[in-house]
C-alpha cells in the first residue's frame, strides 16, 4: 500500500467544479408548488428584502438592526479568495425567504392540510403521541411543526425554532445570539445574519442530561432557494446534550431506528429500509395533485393498514404461480400496483447485518436533587444471559421509584423465578435481591434494589408496558443472543395455543405485547431467525384497556420457533407438513396480498419519497419503488450558522450528516466556546454537494476544556469538499483532537484545511491532528492545508497526515478471494473510514456505510 | 491455437500447455507444459528469481502477467485465461500469497464471510448458515492452526506478524475449500510446528474434498514435511526436471546448481 506524507500545496487550482453533473434520472420530478406559499421573497438581496423578512417575522428592533448591519457587512466583504471555487454562485438569483404558512404552527391542528399530509406521510404526528423524543421539522425556511417531550420541558430544556425562542425567551437569545460568530466573521456568516430563518434554539439547564439526541430534518423544496438556518445551543454547567442534524437536500431525512415499520409510523426514524435490506436515506418527498385510480393493498399477516398507491406505483413482488399452492421459485420483480392480483406476494426486506458487541457502555445519571446528576459510565457484558434477562424484562419487568427493578411472575413459575435470580447474579454479581409475594393474585416478584440497574433497564428497554422496546444495539446482535432475548420474552409473554376445531387441530405460538414498537421489532428479529409471524392488532378500548399486538407463529415457522424456545412440536399436523402462506429467504420475507381495493379519486395530493441508491422504501411493511423526484437544475445555497456555548463541566456533541444534491453550495460556519472542563465534539460528515466549505471550530476558553472534531468528506465528479477544523486554545491544560478522513473519486477533490492556535496562556495544552486521505483513482485530488500558530512552549502538538491510494495489490488480493472489483473497492473504502464511522450512533454508522457503498458503485478507477 | 490431447483434458484439473508468460516485454516463463491431476500434491522448487511466484500470480489472474498467444491453460476443462481473478476464485482456484496484503479497517470476519458466501453461493447447501455460526467455525479453524482466534475481529492483516499472516492464508484456504490450492512460499515466516500443522491441514483437504495442491518454494528442506506426489524444478522460467521424491534427494545432494546447466541446455 503506497502511503506517503502529504505536502501542503499552497497553490490551489480550481477544478472544473460542477461542470458535469451526474446524469440525473429525475426529469419527471414533482415539487410542491410554491404558489401557495404565504410569502415568497423576490429573488435577490436588498435592504427591502431583509426588512420584509424581519417584518413578516414581527421581530424586535434589535434583531432588525442586526439583520441590516449584517447586510452591510455582507455587501462590504469580498468573496473568500481561498478554498473552493465559488464563482458559480449568483447571489441575485436566489429567493432568500420562502414562507409556506401564514402562522407558525403551534400544534398539529394548526398545520395547513397540504403540508400536514406530507408530514403525515413522514409520520410526524406520531411525535405528538409522545413516541418521539423531540423533532423539529423544517419545511423550507420555516419550522412548521415541532414537538418536545414533556419530561424535558419539566427539566427546563428548551428546544424551539429560533423564531419561537426569540418570542418566548428574548433575553436569553439576545445574550448569546451572534456573540460567537459575528457578522464580521465572514461573508457567508454575514449573509446568514441578514436573511436567516428557521433553525433551532436549544437550552439545557445546569446539570440536565438530555439522553436522546435532539434531531432536526431539513428540506429545500424549491429551486433557487436558499437555506439559511441559524442554530444556537447553550449547554449550561454540568449539563449534556447530543444534537443531530440530518440535512438532506430537497427532502426530509427519515431513518427508521427500529427496523421495518409502516410508513405512517416512521417518526423517530432516520433511514428507511430499502428493498435490498439496506438502510437508505430519503432524498426528497414529493407532492402532486392526482386524478385517477387509487389502489389500497392489504397484506396477509399484517395489521390491516393497507398501502395506498397510484396506478403506476411499482411494488416489489413475486407473481403467484398456482392459486392454491405456495410458490416454489421466488424471483422478484418491480410491478405496477395496477397489475397486482390478490395472492401475489409482496416482499419485505430483512436486515441480516450482524454487528455484535461483547460489552456495551451506558451512561446513566446517578444522584439527584440539589447536587444534580453525575453521569456514570457502566459497562454491561452483553452476553446471551443478558439477552435472556432482557427478554424477561420486556415481558415481566418494571421499574418502581427509579430504584427498584422487578420481574413479576405467577408463583407457580418457579423455574423462571430461579432463572431470573441466577441470571441477575451471574451478570451483575452481588446485588440486593429479594422475592416479594403477593398473596392476593398468587404473584411472586423478583426485586432488585439498585438504582443503577433500574436506570440501565429503563434507558435501554423502556419503562411501562406499552413503552417497552429493544435498544438499537441489540437489533443487529448475534443471532444466538437474539434467540435468548426471544426466549426470555416468550417465557414471559408467550404461549402455545392448541385448539380442536371441527376439521382438526389449530396450533400456534402466540406472543403478546401492548408496545407497538416492541411488536414490530420482535417481528423483525424473528425474521432474522427465519421465523415468519402474523401480526394481529386488537383494540381493547371498549374494555378500557390498551391495544394488544400479538405475533402469531404458525405452520413450519412454529416448528422452528418450538425448537428455538425449547418446546419442540411435531413437524407434521394431521399427517401433513405444517405450512404457512409465507416464505423467507436470505433477502426477503414474502407475504401474499390479501386484498386490493380501487377507488377513483379527484384532485387528491399524493406523496412519494425519493430514496438514496435503491429508490425504494418499505411502505406498510412491503417494498415499494419510488416514482420520481424533483430536479432543480439551478444551484442552491446552504449557508448556516451554528453557535454553541458549552459552560463549565458541560458536554455537547453536534453530529451532522449531509448528503446534499450535486448543485448545492454548502457554506457553513460552526463554532463553539468551551469553558472550564467542558467538552465539545463535532462529528461532521459531508457528501453530495457541489462545494462544501466548512470548518467546525471551538474556542477552549476555560482551563481543562476539551474539543474534538471528527470529520469525513467524500468528493466525487465535479465536487470539492473543502473541510477541516479550527482549534483555538486560550486556557491552560486544554486539549483538542482533530481527525479528518477524506475520500476522493472520479476526479473529485478533497482538502483538509485546519487551524490550530495555542495562545500564550494555554500552557500544558495538547493538540493532535490526524488527517488521512484516500484516493480512489488517478483522476482525483487531495490536499492538506494545516496552519499552526503556537505562542507557548509548554505544549504537545502532533500532526500526522497520510495519503493512500487504493493499490492494485489490495484489489488483486481481495479479487483473488472471489470478490468483484466494485465490491473490493467498497471494502477498502469502508475499511478506511471504519474507525471514524464506529464513533457514530449505530444507525448513522450503518447509514454512512451504505452511503459510501452507494458512492463507490460503478466508480471503477 | 493448439488443442490439448484428450487424455490431458480428462485426467487433469489444471493443464498448462506451452505456457509462455510475459510482464511487459520481458518473458518470465518459457513454454511450460504441466498437468495436475485432481487430488494430487505437487511441489515446484526453484531458486530465487526462477519465475515461481510469477507462475502462482499468473494462475490466480494477476493482470500484470500476460500469456503468449499460443499458450493454453485449462482449469476443470474451461479456459482459465478468459477468467478474471475473482471468477477464477469462484471457480475453485486459490492462491496463498507470499506476501499477504493489508487492508486497514476491513474486519477479517466480515471479509471472510463475504468471500465464503461468494464461493458457496447457494445458501441452502452452505454448511455455515449465519455469520455467527461462521465465526465459531473460523475460531475452531484458527485454533487448529495455532492462530489467535481474536485476530479474526481485527482489520485484515493489520498488525499481524509474518507468521500470523501466513496462518491466516491457510485458514482462508480451509474456509474456501478450493479445487486447486496454490501456496506461494508458505514456509516463509512459519516455524517447523506451524509447517506441520499446515501440512496436516492440506492433507485433510486433499483427502476430504480432493483438493489438488501446488506448493511453491525454494526451500527443499521443507518439502518432506508435505510428502508430495510430484516434484518439479523451475529454473530461469524453464521446467528443468520433473519426478517424485527421489528428485528431492538429488537436489539435497547437489543443490540447484546441477540443474542450472540444464536450464541453459533447454533454452
Amino acid at each position: 500500500m503506497s502511503r506517503f506524507i502529504a505536502k501542503p500545496d499552497l497553490q490551489p487550482t480550481a477544478v472544473a467544479a460542477g461542470k458535469k453533473l451526474l446524469a440525473n434520472d429525475y426529469q419527471f420530478g414533482f415539487s410542491y408548488p410554491t404558489a401557495n406559499y404565504a410569502f415568497v421573497a423576490q429573488p435577490g438581496l436588498s435592504q427591502q428584502v431583509v426588512e420584509q423578512i424581519s417584518e413578516f417575522k414581527t421581530e424586535p428592533a434589535w434583531l432588525r438592526a442586526s439583520r441590516l448591519q449584517a447586510l452591510t457587512e455582507f455587501e462590504r466583504k469580498l468573496m473568500p479568495a481561498w478554498g473552493a471555487d465559488l464563482s458559480g454562485i449568483d447571489f441575485k438569483s436566489f429567493h432568500y425567504y420562502l414562507r409556506p404558512t401564514d402562522v407558525v404552527a403551534k400544534t398539529w391542528q394548526d398545520v395547513p392540510a397540504d403540508v400536514k399530509k406530507t408530514f403525515d406521510r413522514l409520520g410526524i404526528p406520531e411525535a405528538e403521541r409522545g413516541v418521539l423524543a423531540g423533532v423539529k421539522a423544517q419545511y423550507d425556511s420555516e419550522v412548521v411543526y415541532g414537538s418536545l417531550k414533556k419530561t424535558w420541558a419539566d427539566d427546563g430544556v428548551i428546544f424551539l425554532s429560533m423564531d419561537e425562542a426569540i418570542k418566548q425567551h428574548p433575553d436569553l437569545v439576545r445574550e448569546y445570539f451572534g456573540k460567537l460568530i459575528s457578522h464580521q466573521d465572514n461573508k457567508f456568516a454575514a449573509l446568514n445574519g441578514a436573511v436567516w430563518s428557521g433553525g433551532s434554539f436549544v437550552y439545557v439547564p445546569k446539570g440536565v442530561h438530555v439522553k436522546m439526541p435532539l434531531q432536526t430534518y431539513f428540506r429545500i423544496n424549491s429551486a433557487n432557494a436558499g437555506q439559511f438556518e441559524r442554530t444556537l445551543i447553550i449547554v449550561d454547567e454540568g449539563a449534556s446534550v447530543h444534537y443531530v442534524e440530518g440535512c438532506f437536500t430537497a427532502g426530509t431525512l427519515i431513518t427508521t431506528r427500529v427496523g421495518i415499520k409502516p410508513i405512517e409510523q416512521v417518526t423517530e426514524a432516520d433511514l428507511v429500509l430499502s428493498h435490498t435490506g439496506s438502510w437508505r436515506a430519503i432524498n426528497q418527498t414529493q407532492v402532486r395533485s392526482y386524478d385517477g385510480k387509487l389502489y389500497t393493498v392489504t397484506v396477509t399477516g399484517q395489521p390491516s393498514v393497507g398501502i395506498q398507491a397510484t396506478v403506476e406505483h411499482p411494488f416489489l413482488v413475486v407473481r403467484r404461480k398456482y392459486l392454491n399452492e405456495r410458490n416454489q421459485i421466488w424471483s422478484t420483480a418491480w410491478q405496477p400496483v395496477s397489475s397486482l392480483k390478490p395472492k401475489d406476494y409482496v416482499c419485505s426486506p430483512i436486515d441480516r447485518t450482524v454487528n455484535d458487541f461483547e460489552t456495551q457502555n451506558i451512561e446513566i445519571p446517578m444522584g439527584r436533587g440539589r447536587h444534580g446528576f453525575k453521569l456514570e459510565t457502566v459497562t454491561v457484558p452483553t452476553t446471551a444471559d443478558f439477552f435472556r434477562l432482557a427478554g424477561f424484562y420486556l415481558a415481566e419487568g418494571s421499574i418502581s421509584d427509579e430504584h427498584y427493578l422487578s420481574f413479576s411472575f405467577n408463583e407457580a413459575e418457579r423455574d423462571y423465578i430461579e432463572d431470573v435470580k441466577n441470571l441477575i447474579q451471574k451478570i451483575f454479581g452481588k446485588v440486593s435481591l429479594a422475592e416479594s409475594h403477593h398473596l392476593k393474585n398468587h404473584g411472586t416478584s423478583v426485586v432488585v434494589s439498585s438504582t443503577k440497574l433500574a436506570r440501565i433497564f429503563k434507558i435501554w428497554f423502556g419503562a411501562g408496558c406499552d413503552h417497552k422496546q429493544i435498544p438499537e444495539w441489540m437489533l443487529q446482535a448475534d443471532l444466538a443472543k437474539q434467540a435468548q432475548l426471544i426466549l426470555g420474552w416468550y417465557w414471559g409473554d408467550g404461549s402455545f395455543y392448541s385448539k380442536q376445531l371441527k376439521h382438526g387441530f389449530k396450533e400456534m405460538f402466540r406472543l403478546c405485547t401492548t408496545s407497538e414498537k416492541l411488536a414490530w421489532q420482535m417481528r423483525q428479529l424473528l425474521l432474522r431467525q427465519d421465523i415468519a409471524t402474523s401480526m394481529n392488532v386488537r383494540s381493547r378500548r371498549h374494555e378500557g384497556r390498551r391495544t394488544m399486538f400479538t405475533l402469531v407463529v404458525g405452520g413450519e415457522a412454529a416448528v422452528k420457533f418450538g425448537d428455538l424456545v425449547g418446546q419442540p412440536i411435531k413437524a407434521t399436523l394431521h399427517y401433513k407438513k405444517r405450512a404457512t402462506a409465507f416464505y423467507i429467504d436470505d433477502k426477503y420475507f414474502y407475504a401474499p396480498i390479501k386484498s386490493i381495493e380501487i377507488d377513483t379519486v379527484k384532485n387528491v395530493p399524493v406523496y412519494n419519497f425519493s430514496v438514496q441508491t435503491d429508490e425504494s422504501y418499505v411502505a406498510g411493511g412491503v417494498a415499494v419503488h419510488n416514482c420520481t423526484a424533483p430536479n432543480f437544475s439551478a444551484s442552491s445555497l446552504h449557508s448556516a450558522v451554528v453557535e454553541i456555548f458549552v459552560k463549565a463541566g458541560a458536554r455537547c456533541q453536534y453530529t451532522t450528516i449531509q448528503n446534499w444534491y450535486q448543485n448545492v453550495y454548502n457554506l457553513v460556519t460552526k463554532r463553539a466556546c468551551v469553558e472550564r472542563e467542558g467538552e465539545m465534539i463535532w462529528t461532521d460528515f459531508n457528501m453530495g454537494s457541489k462545494v462544501t466549505m466548512k470548518y467546525p471550530g471551538f474556542i477552549l476558553a476555560g482551563e481543562g476544556a476539551k474539543g474534538e472534531v471528527l470529520s469525513m468528506a467524500l468528493a466525487g465528479a465535479g465536487q470539492h469538499q473543502d473541510t477541516g477544523a479550527k482549534a483555538v486554545h486560550l486556557a491552560p491544560h486544554t486539549s483538542s483532537t482533530i481527525i479528518s478522513k477524506s475520500i476522493s473519486k472520479a476526479g473529485g477533490r478533497t482538502s483538509y484545511r485546519g487551524l490550530v492556535h495555542i495562545g500564550p496562556k494555554a500552557h500544558h495544552s495538547k493538540n493532535t491532528v490526524v488527517c488521512d486521505a484516500l484516493l480512489v483513482d488517478d483522476l482525483s485530488r487531495t490536499d492538506t492545508y494545516p496552519v499552526e500558530k503556537i505562542f507557548t512552549n509548554l505544549v504537545e502538538v502532533q500532526h500526522e497526515a497520510t495519503v493512500s491510494k487504493i493499490g492494485d495489490d489490495q484489489l488483486f488480493y481481495l479479487m483473488s478471494r472471489g470478490l468483484d472489483e466494485t465490491t473490493a473497492r467498497k471494502l477498502i473504502v469502508n475499511g478506511f473510514v471504519a474507525d471514524l464511522v464506529r464513533k457514530l450512533p449505530l444507525e448513522y454508522a450503518v447509514e454512512m456505510n451504505r452511503l459510501i457503498d452507494m458512492e463507490m458503485e460503478g466508480s471503477v478507477g | 491455437m493448439k488443442l490439448s490431447s484428450p487424455t490431458q483434458g480428462i485426467s487433469s484439473l489444471l493443464s498448462l500447455q506451452h505456457l509462455t508468460v510475459k510482464v511487459g516485454e520481458k518473458t518470465i516463463l518459457h513454454d511450460l507444459s504441466m498437468d495436475f491431476a485432481p487430488g494430487s500434491f505437487h511441489v515446484i522448487l526453484g531458486p530465487n528469481g526462477s519465475g515461481k511466484s510469477t507462475l502462482a500470480s499468473f494462475l490466480a489472474g494477476h493482470p500484470d502477467y500476460v500469456a503468449a498467444t499460443d499458450s493454453q491453460v485449462t482449469f476443470g476443462g474451461q479456459n482459465l485465461l478468459s477468467l478474471s481473478a475473482d471468477q477464477r476464485s469462484r471457480a475453485g482456484l486459490f492462491l496463498a500469497f507470499q506476501q499477504p496484503v493489508m487492508v486497514p479497517g476491513l474486519r477479517v470476519l466480515n471479509f471472510l464471510w463475504l468471500t465464503y458466501q461468494r464461493r458457496f453461493s447457494d445458501a441452502a447447501t452452505r454448511p455455515q448458515k449465519t455469520i455467527v455460526a461462521f465465526r465459531d467455525y473460523l475460531k475452531t479453524l484458527a485454533v487448529d492452526l495455532d492462530l489467535k482466534p481474536e485476530l479474526i475481529d481485527r482489520g485484515l492483516h493489520e498488525g499481524f506478524s509474518g507468521g500470523e499472516k501466513k496462518r491466516l492464508e491457510v485458514l482462508q484456504l480451509m474456509v474456501l475449500q478450493p479445487k486447486l490450492a496454490i501456496l506461494d512460499e508458505i514456509d516463509s515466516g512459519l516455524d517447523v510446528d506451524a509447517l506441520k500443522l499446515t501440512a496436516a491441514a492440506l492433507h485433510r483437504l486433499q483427502n476430504e474434498i480432493g483438493t489438488t495442491i501446488l506448493l511453491i518454494t525454494h526451500h527443499q528442506q521443507i518439502v518432506r514435511t508435505f510428502k508430495p506426489d510430484q516434484v518439479r524444478v523451475l529454473i530461469q522460467g524453464k521446467l528443468v526436471a520433473s519426478g517424485d521424491m527421489n528428485l528431492l534427494e538429488q537436489i539435497e545432494a547437489e543443490g540447484f546448481n546441477s540443474f542450472k546447466t540444464l536450464a541453459t541446455e533447454v533454452s
